[in-house]
């Protein structure tokens, strides 16, 4: 009897146990704020002198090669230089970015520096009170150095709220000795629509392959918009006008980039198993020499023209259909790092992103990832290609906007995806696409009217885009 | 009745760290589950709002195309039925090479699905392997976009998810069939019975709980266990064509930021596994009746 008593009251001890284990995580707090919360960034840390660690989640390898090296190579001189701080900077994958992170600001714990997609992909989480204010820690004199219309992408409600990574210029990408093979000038890529359709018709007449890229994974759609989506705009703000339900995607102004996409289809521009390939594979065409033109980030097509020669690539804007100011807008968005609101190591996450923007760190990427630091300081006579030369001379000759960076996401994923995905399968026309996305906007708007309410406080000063 | 109390409390604490274990794994998320899709939280404060995000969920069209979708998978599951009687029958009659066979057949289930996505995501492409012998074999009017039309998109990811889950219910059926008594097969054939008439009079009724748990895993496979599938092949896409009921809860969730719909939508996936179980449940006291 008093061993039966004794075992039930160690299986009780176990059960006490457990419970009090487990207590902690059935008290996690509720969920987490959906508007802008009191940030905690406002408190003046003082900056640690015992060991600690520093967790950077980043990402960039996938469009940047050489991104890695770089963070290892940069990680390792700043423990130099700060012994008692131990930096962990780990690599994400593309697909887990945003749900790792998520899931890490649900439990309160994660990154100190965590790497975002700019603008909007990283205002969500300044919203939802994941983020700190870099402009807290950074001066303005600092924050200066990024060229006002970067900076813009991230600055909301009066704070700066993400320190550019790298800029990623987005571009196409040419192959010069293609473009000869065609009959056509490899040195004056078309500027026109017209002149890029009766591109693709002579290219693929010589049996090339005009565009490579891929559809299948959806990456393409938020690519295709920001390309030539925004021709017909004027300002910023008619696309947060078609935000906040004052324009419908339906007017001409809005809806005639459906039709402009439809072009390229008709006119066989892509390659015939673009909704076969995802973005990568279909980009690797080009680099095999299947294609003659692709889309692709600056540090990438830098590194085409480095593999294949100045010689072979070339890199191209986007050709003029449309008559707005901004119908030769170029994308030079960026990619954005932001300190996490609970983090305990602020001021120094506020350190590392300054240490990032230093001269020779910014070098080392460059060099290392062929990634443009978009900051004052970064010095021109670094470049090494045509291509960085060239971007670099078209940032002081045309307006910056890469639309993808100031929509709601939804229109992305269900909208500029999704219908983009019927629209090349040869599914839906480009008025049911207009429609569509007009009808997903106005779903968007009743789902989330805390969002909207955030898109009426994003209010850019006009000088930042030299307006 | 001291020591029939006595007993019944000792039981229960026996069976306590189970049940403690139980409550927070599973009793907890689902009531915090509910919570979420009941209220929202703006400045730190959690406000209820009622059954707003349930209807937002309804009402959204891409709910619908999931829900459909996971329906639409349902109908994999007579096929693997069927597919398994016929194989584990095959490799039942002892055939030569059949351990061989056993073990070849079960290759595919114990694969990770997202390597069996990729792998097929090449397989399906455009110029892939598949439709290469398409063309090698003079079929190229069937060759197809397989996971690049909305069309054929849903129905590809079921013939994946067919080919991988098929060797557990050769194996299952086949470990039921070894079970039989030899004199039911016996007396079958005294009788006159032919193959088909002994799988149909004798092995089939034999099998019926097998085949009925093997429907029920199946089901709650379709349901809420094909997410990987989908974000390895498809993304959902083409034109949201391949959307289930898991794929808009995660979208919902992180890219959107919809926790609150997103929790609404696993409520009604919930609910409907649950209310598929209690259909299950009724039938089931029928089911056995037929088996001896």
């Amino acid at each position: 009897m008093n061993k039966k008593l004794l075992f039930v009251l160690s299986l009780l001890i176990m059960a006490s146990m457990m419970l009090s284990a487990c207590g902690g995580a059935a008290q996690q707090p509720a969920a987490q704020t959906e508007a802008p919360a009191a940030t905690e960034a406002s408190e003046v840390q003082e900056p640690a002198s015992e060991p600690f660690t520093l967790t950077v989640w980043y990402w960039g390898e996938q469009e940047a090669p050489g991104m890695q090296d770089f963070m290892e190579a940069a990680v390792q001189t700043y423990m130099d230089e700060n012994p008692h701080i131990t930096v962990n900077a780990v690599l994400q994958e593309s697909d887990s970015l945003y749900p790792a992170f998520r899931a890490a600001a649900e439990a309160k714990e994660g990154p100190d520096i965590q790497f975002f997609w700019g603008g909007v992909f990283t205002l969500e989480d300044a919203w939802l009170g994941n983020l700190a204010p870099i402009s807290d820690y950074w001066s303005a004199e600092e924050l200066e150095n990024i060229p006002a219309g970067q900076r813009a992408e991230t600055f909301w409600d009066g704070k700066q709220w993400g320190v550019p990574f790298y800029q990623i210029g987005t571009f196409w990408a040419y192959n010069k000795t293609m473009f000869a093979q065609a009959g056509l000038d490899p040195e004056n890529p078309p500027q026109t629509w017209d002149e890029w359709l009766n591109a693709c018709d002579s290219l693929r007449a010589a049996g090339i392959t005009p565009i490579g890229t891929g559809f299948k994974d959806g990456w393409l759609g938020g690519w295709m918009v920001s390309y030539i989506g925004q021709q017909n705009f004027n300002s910023i703000d008619d696309l947060m006008a078609a935000v906040r339900g004052e324009k419908s995607l339906t007017e001409p102004m809005y809806a005639e980039w459906w039709a402009r996409w439809k072009d390229l289809v008709d006119r066989k521009c892509f390659n015939d198993d673009i909704m076969s390939l995802d973005l990568y594979q279909g980009q690797a065409l080009f680099e095999q020499e299947q294609a003659a033109m692709t889309n692709h980030v600056q540090p990438y097509i830098a590194v085409l023209e480095r593999k294949m020669g100045k010689d072979v690539v070339g890199i191209m804007r986007t050709p003029v259909y449309g008559t707005g100011k901004y119908n030769n807008a170029i994308g030079i968005p960026v990619q954005t790092l932001a300190i996490t609101s609970f983090s305990p190591h602020k001021e120094e996450a506020a350190e590392f992103l300054r240490f990032l923007h230093r001269e020779d760190i910014m070098k080392l990427m460059y060099e290392k990832a062929g990634a443009v630091t978009p900051d004052s300081r970064f010095k021109p006579e670094w470049f090494n290609t045509n291509s960085d030369t060239a971007i670099n001379k078209w940032t002081s000759e045309y307006p910056l906007f890469w639309y993808q960076y100031y929509y709601p996401p939804i229109w992305e994923s269900e909208g500029a995806i999704a219908l983009g995905q019927l629209l090349v399968a040869g599914e839906l026309t480009p008025e049911e696409a207009a429609t569509r996305w007009q009808e997903i906007a106005d779903k968007n708007r009743r789902e989330n009217p805390q969002q909207l309410d955030n898109y009426t406080k994003w209010v850019l000063p006009p000088e930042m885009f030299g307006e | 009745m001291h020591r029939s109390f006595q007993s019944k409390l000792t039981a229960y604490l026996y069976l306590s760290p189970a049940l403690i274990l139980i409550t927070l794994v599973f009793v907890y998320p689902v009531f915090d589950l509910i919570r979420r899709s009941l209220s929202r939280v703006v400045d730190g404060e959690t406000i209820w709002t009622g059954l707003v995000a349930y209807q937002n969920a309804l009402r959204d069209p891409i709910f619908w195309t999931s829900f459909s979708n996971n329906l639409r998978l349902f109908i994999s599951i007579p096929i693997l039925v069927l597919l398994s009687l016929v194989f584990s029958s095959l490799i039942f009659e002892r055939v030569h090479g059949w351990r061989i066979y056993r073990s070849l057949v079960f290759i595919p289930y114990v694969l990770a699905i997202p390597v069996v996505g990729i792998v097929f995501s090449y397989i399906l492409q455009a110029n892939g392997v598949f439709n290469q012998i398409l063309r090698a074999t003079g079929l190229d009017s069937l060759t197809r976009e397989w996971l690049g039309s909305s069309a054929t998109a849903i129905w590809s990811i079921m013939f994946v998810v067919i080919w991988k889950e098929l060797g557990f219910g050769i194996v299952l059926f086949l470990a039921r069939m070894s079970s039989i008594s030899e004199e039911l097969y016996d007396a079958a054939k005294l009788d006159g019975a032919g193959w088909w008439q002994q799988m149909a009079y004798v092995t089939i009724p034999q099998m019926t709980t097998v085949i009925e748990f093997y429907i029920i895993v199946n089901m709650i496979t379709m349901l809420s266990w094909v997410f990987s599938y989908v974000l390895v092949m498809t993304k959902g896409g083409p034109g949201n064509s391949t959307w289930v009921l898991e794929y808009f809860i995660y979208q919902k969730a992180f890219p959107y930021s919809q926790m609150q719909i997103a929790s609404a939508a696993a409520v009604l996936l919930l609910s409907f596994a649950l209310l598929l179980m209690f259909l299950q449940a009724r039938l089931r006291p029928k089911a056995e009746g037929l088996e001896g």
